[in-house]
């Protein structure tokens, strides 16, 4: 096992340079997970509402008090010049005036006259904001229609008001997963970036120096017979993609607060192949013994470019027929085509996804192929080091 | 007569129309340092390569410890240690970590590859060295790493493929007498080198080699013994009339003179006094001379003798 000793402790070297990597992009990959929490979310907008109240009747008082409880009461001098400089530079969003005799009209069921208010046209907070106000008349209205006397009608319409709306968001995509699940498949939607930048990086340049011509050479001329040295460097290289993976796939439980239940397995299935994919394209990289700013070059080329056009970092709904059609040719986007089902972007169909992993697993078994060709047709035209004058 | 460690009979290997080695032959005994002298490009490493089975021929039969060679005979091969040109450590790994991993692709018991590994940096005197990454090392302290990675095993025939190129005199002396060292220990020895004064100085028996062909073979004195010349006299003074050169041409032995106008290079095939007598003529005509020199041949001039070029010229 002396070639599979010395192949771990050549990747401790460059796994020290390389952790680096992997802590950032699972920091990054936990960040983007846990940052897309907007869909779950709802929260009641504040205003920030001034309001000049030259009524003074306890109906007036009573409508201050509730814009002051559903939204930010901003004192400012009666003044043009201050209100129009307020609402310029959105110190205010709303400036309104509770006009003289605003109780006594209301009483009598007269809702014209009432208010006036100093605002931006059609902007969203002036919708939202006499949307209320007139909810709130015509509630009071409807309260004094009703035979309340003015001062039952304002507590009757405050009391109707302060009834918080328990608000969930809804969603009409088909088989919308639960929270949890859809936390996991939002992080394995990342894991083909952040497996394939990390396992290039790293495996690379091992694999460069494992088979660098020298070493290569004094080993073929020693005992050792080369389907042995073979098989140590790719135990070697399986154990790095293993941990690698593992790795990955077991920090997405805490990040996820969730072990992996049901379907999700297929997930960790579907991230096992991709990551199999990543270690024959390392392989087959390092067979073409490039110099290590070209794989570099490569890593960046292959893992942002399959990325982008497969729906890795831009929903897979987004891109463009055109796009999606030359991204059927990249394992990516049949990675994505999985991690939509679990994410509830599509139906969930088995059959089909294990039609789309088989496609995936194809891709690594071309690739092997052509790796171990290369490395074969390698073996039989060995060139000299140096011609003869 | 001791056993033949290494046959090559008429090999052959060309790269498309260019023909590396042409019809080579060569028989190496144990218990010798033989010398591989030649140009840059004359095959000595194409050899050595084809001697390790690390490249294919296209006719001819290796033979080695008397068996058939080829790329499958393991058990030929754990007993040859090869030091290549190029170093060929691992730039991750400590002196120590490197030179037991080659060690152990021979040695697999721990303790006796310990052991091994142990003597080996001694020999090599890296042993104030042994956490030092190669990066870390001089150049001639890691050709020496390099020379301890091939020969931790024990080797019964050693192959050495120019290995002081690059490396200071101090390194390069140190090296060639671990060499010398580990033949008196057993070892066989095959040294490939364009330094002929290397190749002179450790090598019992050496084939000169020159386009792929073996240009001529033995020991150093069998070698010079080959040549006309056995002494060049070179005297330096600024004149030379035309009549005491064609004096000088007609001493006996003399068989060449030349003047550049700076130095006279007189060249003698046998006989004694041939100095003696050159300067009995100029002191005869008053010519004043400045340093004198009496240089026995080399194998550069053998080597200048059988191709009509000079070894070194050849470099450049």
């Amino acid at each position: 096992m002396q070639v599979f000793k010395t192949f771990l402790k050549v990747l401790r070297k460059h796994l020290g340079i390389s952790a680096l990597y992997i802590v950032l992009f699972m920091a990054v990959g936990a960040a983007m997970t846990l940052m897309d929490d907007s869909r779950q979310m709802f929260e009641q907008t504040r205003l920030d509402i001034c309001v000049f109240d030259e009524d003074g009747t306890p109906e007036s008082k009573a409508l201050c008090a509730l814009i002051g409880q559903k939204h930010n009461l901003v004192t400012l001098e009666k003044n043009d010049d201050v209100i129009l400089d307020a609402l310029y530079y959105e110190r205010v969003n709303y400036v309104l005036t509770i006009k003289r005799g605003y109780g006594e009209k209301l009483a009598a069921g007269d809702t014209e006259g009432l208010l006036e208010s100093r605002h931006f046209h059609e902007s969203y907070s002036t919708v939202y904001t006499e949307q209320f106000l007139n909810e709130y008349v015509g509630t009071v209205r409807a309260f004094i229609a009703g035979g309340d006397s003015p001062a039952d009608a304002v507590a009757h319409a405050e009391a109707a008001f302060a009834k918080e709306v328990s608000v969930n968001t809804a969603n009409f995509e088909p088989t919308r997963s639960s929270d949890s699940q859809n936390k996991t498949a939002l992080y394995f939607r990342y894991l083909p970036y952040l497996i394939f930048s990390v396992l290039m990086n790293v495996l690379c340049p091992v694999l460069l120096v494992m088979n660098k011509k020298e070493i290569r050479s004094r080993t073929d001329c020693s005992g050792i017979r080369p389907g042995r040295f073979t098989a140590e460097v790719f135990a070697g290289t399986a154990l790095f993609v293993i941990g690698i993976w593992l790795l990955f796939v077991a920090v997405s439980v805490p990040v996820n607060g969730c072990m992996y239940q049901g379907r999700m397995w297929l997930a960790v299935l579907n991230s096992f192949v991709f990551t199999l994919f990543s270690a024959a394209f390392a392989l087959l990289v390092s067979s073409f013994s490039p110099a290590p700013n070209i794989i570099n070059i490569i890593t960046q080329i292959v893992s942002l470019g399959m990325c982008f056009l497969c729906g890795v970092f831009v929903d897979q709904s987004m891109l463009g027929d055109g796009v999606l059609s030359a991204a059927r040719f990249l394992p990516a986007y049949w990675y994505i085509r999985v991690n939509r089902m679990l994410e509830g972007a599509e139906v969930y169909d088995g059959q089909f996804a294990a039609k789309v992993i088989a496609i995936e697993a194809a891709f690594v078994v071309v690739l092997a192929l052509l790796t171990v060709m290369l490395r074969k047709s390698h073996v039989r035209t060995p060139k000299p080091q140096r011609k003869p004058a | 007569m001791s056993e033949t460690v290494v046959r090559i009979n008429n090999l052959v290997k060309r790269y498309g129309d260019l023909v590396a080695l042409d019809h080579f032959s060569l028989e190496i005994r144990e218990g010798e340092i033989f010398g591989l002298l030649g140009p840059n490009g004359s095959g000595k490493t194409t050899t050595i390569n084809c001697l390790l089975s690390l490249l294919s021929f296209d006719k001819g039969e290796i033979e080695i410890f008397g068996k058939k060679m080829s790329p499958v005979c393991y058990d030929i091969k754990r007993e040859i240690g090869v030091i290549m040109q190029n170093v060929a450590v691992f730039d991750e790994l400590t002196v120590w970590e490197n030179i037991d991993y080659f060690c152990g692709l021979y040695i697999r018991d721990k303790a006796q590859r310990k052991q091994y590994v142990e003597e080996a940096v001694r020999f090599v005197g890296l042993e104030d060295f042994l956490k030092f990454r190669p990066k870390k090392l001089s150049g001639g302290l890691l050709r020496r790493l390099n020379i301890a990675c091939g020969i931790a095993h024990k080797p019964k025939l050693i192959i050495l493929d120019e290995p002081t190129v690059a490396v200071d005199p101090q390194s390069r002396n140190r090296i060639l007498e671990g060499i010398q060292s580990l033949n008196r220990n057993g070892a066989t020895v095959i040294y490939t080198s364009h330094y002929m004064e290397e190749v002179e100085q450790i090598c019992t028996r050496i084939a000169i080699m020159d386009k792929g062909k073996k240009i001529a073979e033995g020991t150093k004195d069998e070698l010079k013994r080959m040549i006309r010349n056995t002494e060049t006299v070179t005297v330096e003074m600024l004149e030379l009339p035309e009549d005491v050169r064609t004096e000088l041409a007609a001493l006996p032995h003399v068989y060449d003179t030349a003047f550049d106008g700076k130095t006279l290079t007189v060249s003698c095939s046998g006989g004694k006094h041939n100095l003696i007598r050159i300067l009995g003529v100029l002191q005869n005509h008053e010519l004043s001379f400045g340093r004198v020199y009496s240089e026995l041949p080399t194998l550069n001039d053998v080597f200048l003798e059988i191709t009509g070029t000079a070894l070194r010229d050849k470099e450049e």
